[in-house]
């Protein structure tokens, strides 16, 4: 491809400069959290993060080169192999805190259902893409796209992960609402959804109920899963508007707060840093998201738009539940805050994400050729 | 149909816009929210909660379970659990830790006592992690810190259950020790589950079987006063206690081949010939596993590490020892099987045979005459199996040795278990870039040379003989039940291959093994008994070739380290045999002499044991319960 010099005057700079301020904001943020373990720990930890994020940047680097069009031609390969890593997974993979999640390949741990978030947002947007019709469509020209997010949904629901599989569920949802349901249709979809949920609970696993049944009543439970729901809460809410201080918080440096370097980072921002600290990163979060939709808006095909209208919905979807749930306004489930969590896996496909909302920003007024 | 892509073109395409403008709001409206709620719990409830926080004195606490129990075959408890005081310290925000060091170390020095470790100063720092100071005190040094607890805040007791070993050195390597998980453990992996202080198996059933002996922790919320001291519990999640495991292994076989090996260096292994179970274990030196309880201190481990005698090291599995005469058998075997001779083959042995300008000489330096199979094994006459060697060759050797089991792992259920060593000129090729030796032959040919096993390979290839050709993976985990009692899993005898030799072939050598204990000549003669007959065969492996140093003073000190290695290995009775043992007694000379008294008052320990049993007609078991003592039920 030759190269147009448009590309790099419609490079997204915005966009770079927020997620680099967020992931630095996230660095600092797992080197306090990661103060109170032992100091061996503490150093992998941020340190991993930050390889974590240059991996990703480079990985930006590359994608950008390559026009969205051509790598979602892979689409449904990429797709395959996702499936095909999750039954990797439920084959061999090793189990922590009782889920198995994790295969090792070349000696690094990985987590294929992270990846597994990207790829159908891929697949899907290529089914759109190649099926476009001019009405809305009904539910049963969505049967397709309903199995492509059924099976990779059935396999992580089956580790068991109710959060990513139900991550995938929203990303799905979302994208069907943008390009258009039939009234009626929507209305059979929510009304089976609302009949299957008194089934499903049969099929949840006695931890998640207990978590969902103590979401409502946290105080009934101070040790076991509602633990977790009253210490964020006080952690969150004894930062007060200005916050304890860097390394300061007394909730995270003591160790009340459980798993806090991944998914209950926020607390120990929020209690470090206060409500200041707090609605600024939010606001970061809320002015990213939002550009993310303008791209997703602004993309000159429709390929673009849905491939970008994804990303953008995972990431909302990621920070509206992890930070609800810190907040206690919703139950707990293991997603990680974007950018902010310690993790490999999401952090470098969240970033192959950035580096194709990029790629679709900066092809924007390219004409087809 | 017109694909829409064309609406798209200028990026303002009507229903899209719409449904980008519902999006915006959505996101805005419910980000808000997440704001929203941030303003209820950091403003509004911001200084309840902060006051919560302060008060936050209600601490998480890990309560270790017990681990499993281990039980012999019938019942006796091997280990079990007991409390261990410890003394840790809670470093409080409010007080100074440098003046409650200093009073501890007052109140101590009086009645001159000592803790391991001190409260170390909080410097800088506004909060160090609790410190754990003793551990396993005396009831001394309990009492002196349980009366003084009011002027020392942040001092408590703690009581952790540690292991108890019963039946001690005795069972040691079987069941090996725990210790603290190590820094590298932690660091392999974050998120193992682990955290720093957790009992762990190290070696031995405690490392194989961890995941079904360590149970899962507990929790206990204390709230606490602002001295450090306990008020109330809060809440409390119970441990759940590890499971139990019931061995093979049965204590009183145990105890005799203990008792007889405990001054000798060396290994004994028993066996059910029938099903492969592991009915003793014992490898000399030994060590005492109790030294571990809480931590074993740097000076034990320094000597039991550094002991020449390696006293750690399971010498039953990980013994590689030269097979000497006990490796006949399989040579034999090979000879018949092939059909290079017959029991009727026989060669003449005037003490030694000649190979090229070399001489290898019998045992006997006045010969055998003229000798069969039979007399040859009875006899163990070297000169036959020379000859039977240079027969049969290196590598048809090596094969009916491996279909034995030898040259490879049994599978046995402990860690650290070693392959032994069978040679092929293959092996050797790629080993030392040298072709095969037809000398080496004739000294692998009576179980010198290259060949290495370990007593487990050795009683389990005899066993598979005697069992009428069955070779099955030892098993010592009978099976694993709960605390409570119920059976969790059940470990099945399992059969790895069956022996390539007709019936005849091992009738044939069944019977010679039986005339080396009950026929006049038979070197283990020493070993025969009315009540069961044994069959076995001796066994003097060489350590060294004739050492040539000069000194003759340094040779005297060193040369017990050079004496032969005794083995023997047999099976009783001759029709069905129920019982295997391998001895091997290192430097202790000759295998009638030295290894068959010990296999003797096994065999008859096992005997008496089952004639009373049979005369009582009812079982032991019924004696002992699995019942966990001390003072945690």
């Amino acid at each position: 491809m030759k190269f147009d010099r448009r590309l790099f005057f419609n490079f997204d700079w915005t966009l770079l400069v927020l997620i680099l301020v967020i992931s630095i904001v996230g660095i600092l943020n797992i080197y306090s959290a990661g103060n109170s373990l032992d100091n061996l720990r503490q150093e992998t930890l941020y340190i991993k993060q930050i390889q974590w994020i240059v991996l990703g940047l480079m990985l930006i680097g590359v994608i950008i080169c390559i026009d969205y069009r051509f790598i979602c031609r892979f689409a449904y390969a990429f797709y395959a192999i996702s499936i095909l890593l999750l039954l990797l997974v439920a084959l061999y993979g090793y189990a922590t805190h009782g889920s198995q999640r994790w295969i090792v390949i070349g000696g690094f741990s990985f987590q294929p259902s992270e990846l597994v978030k990207l790829t159908i947002i891929i697949a899907l947007a290529k089914y759109f893409d190649d099926h476009m019709t001019e009405k809305s469509y009904s539910l049963k020209e969505l049967c397709i796209p309903f199995f492509i997010v059924l099976i990779p949904f059935l396999f992580i629901l089956k580790q068991p992960d109710l959060g990513t599989a139900l991550m995938l569920m929203f990303i799905a949802a979302s994208l069907c609402l943008l390009i258009g349901i039939q009234w009626r249709s929507l209305l059979l979809a929510v009304s089976g959804v609302l009949v299957m949920v008194p089934f499903s609970w049969f099929i949840l696993k006695d931890y998640q109920k207990e978590r969902i049944m103590t979401f409502f009543n946290p105080e009934d439970d101070p040790l076991g899963s509602g633990y977790h729901i009253l210490q964020s809460i006080i952690a969150v809410g004894s930062g007060g508007i200005f916050g304890k201080g860097y390394m300061k918080g007394t909730q995270t440096q003591l160790k009340f707060l459980p798993v806090q370097q991944t998914d209950f980072v926020f607390s120990v921002f929020a209690e470090e840093w206060g409500f200041l600290g707090g609605l600024i990163l939010m606001i970061m979060f809320l002015v990213l998201i939002l550009w993310c939709l303008k791209i997703a808006m602004n993309s000159r095909d429709l390929m673009g738009l849905l491939l970008s209208f994804g990303i953008t919905a995972l990431l909302f979807w990621e920070v509206f539940i992890n930070v609800g749930m810190v907040l206690g306004m919703l139950p707990v489930v293991g997603i990680p805050l974007p950018f902010l969590s310690y993790g490999g896996s999401s952090m470098v496909v969240l970033m192959i994400a950035m580096g194709l909302l990029l790629n679709v920003s900066m092809r924007r007024f390219v004409l087809h050729p | 149909m017109e694909k829409r892509n064309e609406q798209l073109n200028g990026h303002d395409s009507g229903v899209f816009r719409k449904r980008f403008k519902i999006a915006f709001a959505v996101v805005s409206i419910m980000m808000s929210l997440l704001i929203l709620r941030m303003w209820h719990l950091q403003v509004i409830r911001g200084d309840e909660l902060r006051q919560r926080s302060e008060n936050n004195s209600v601490r998480l606490r890990k309560i270790k379970p017990l681990r499993g129990l281990v039980l012999d075959t019938n019942g006796q408890v091997l280990v079990d659990n007991q409390p261990s005081f410890d003394i840790i310290f809670v470093p409080t925000r409010t007080r100074n830790t440098d003046d409650v060091a200093w009073k501890l170390r007052n109140i101590l020095a009086d009645r001159s006592l000592s803790l391991t470790s001190e409260i170390p100063s909080l410097g800088k720092k506004r909060w160090i992690p609790p410190v754990k100071l003793d551990k396993n005190i005396s009831v001394e040094k309990l009492a002196v810190i349980e009366t003084h607890t009011s002027d020392l805040p942040g001092v408590t007791v703690e009581i952790v259950p540690i292991r108890k070993y019963l039946s001690g050195e005795m069972t040691a390597h079987i069941i090996g020790y725990t210790g603290e998980v190590s820094p590298e453990d932690l660091k392999k992996d974050a998120d193992s589950g682990f955290s720093v202080g957790d009992i762990t198996g190290k070696d031995g059933l405690e490392k194989y079987l961890d995941q079904y002996l360590k149970g899962k922790s507990g929790a206990e919320q204390v709230e606490v006063n602002v001295l450090g001291k306990e008020i109330k519990v809060v809440g409390k999640i119970e441990p759940v206690s590890g499971y139990n495991v019931v061995l093979t292994v049965d204590a009183s076989l145990q105890k005799i081949a203990w008792e007889e090996m405990k001054d000798k260096a060396g290994a004994v292994a028993v066996i059910d010939p029938r099903n492969g179970d592991v009915l003793a274990m014992v490898s000399t030196p030994s060590f005492d596993p109790n030294l571990f309880n809480g931590g074993i201190s740097i000076d034990d481990w320094e000597e039991l590490s550094t002991d020449p005698s390696h006293p750690l090291g399971n010498r039953a599995i990980s013994g590689q020892y030269p097979p000497g005469s006990t490796y006949k058998l399989f040579v034999a075997a090979a000879a018949l099987e092939e059909g290079l001779i017959t029991p009727d083959t026989s060669f003449n042995c005037h003490g030694s045979f000649e190979l090229g300008n070399r001489k290898y000489r019998c045992w006997n330096k006045h010969g055998h005459g003229r000798v069969n199979l039979h007399r040859a094994i009875v006899e163990s006459c070297d000169v036959y199996f020379y000859n039977l060697g240079k027969l049969v060759g290196v590598d048809k050797i090596a094969k009916y040795a491996r279909a034995f089991g030898l040259g490879q792992i049994t599978g046995i259920d402990l860690p650290r278990e070693k392959s032994g060593l069978i040679p092929t000129s293959e092996w050797k090729l790629s080993r030392f870039k040298e072709a095969w030796q037809l000398g080496e032959t004739l000294s692998i040919a009576i179980g010198q040379g290259f060949d290495l096993v370990t007593p487990i390979q050795l009683v389990n290839a005899y066993g598979a003989l005697a069992n009428g050709g069955t070779v099955y993976r030892p098993r010592i985990v009978k099976r694993i039940e709960t605390a409570d009692g119920r059976i969790l899993q059940t470990f099945e005898p399992e059969s790895k291959s069956t022996l390539p030799l007709s019936k005849e072939t091992m009738d044939i050598l069944t019977r010679a093994l039986w005339g080396v204990v009950n026929e006049n000549g038979g070197t283990g003669h020493a070993l025969r008994r009315k009540e069961a007959d044994v069959s076995g065969k001796t066994g003097t492996a060489q350590v060294v070739g004739m050492p040539d140093d000069k000194t003759g003073s340094k040779r005297k000190i060193i040369s017990a380290k050079f004496r032969d290695h005794a083995l023997f290995v047999c099976f009783a009775p001759y029709k069905n045999p129920e019982i295997a043992i391998a001895v091997i007694a290192e430097n202790a000379g000759h295998g009638g002499s030295a290894a068959a008294p010990i296999a003797r008052k096994i065999i008859d320990t096992y005997f008496e044991q089952k004639n009373m049993k049979n005369k009582k007609d009812q079982p032991l078991t019924a004696a002992v319960t699995h019942s966990q003592t001390g003072i945690f039920r």
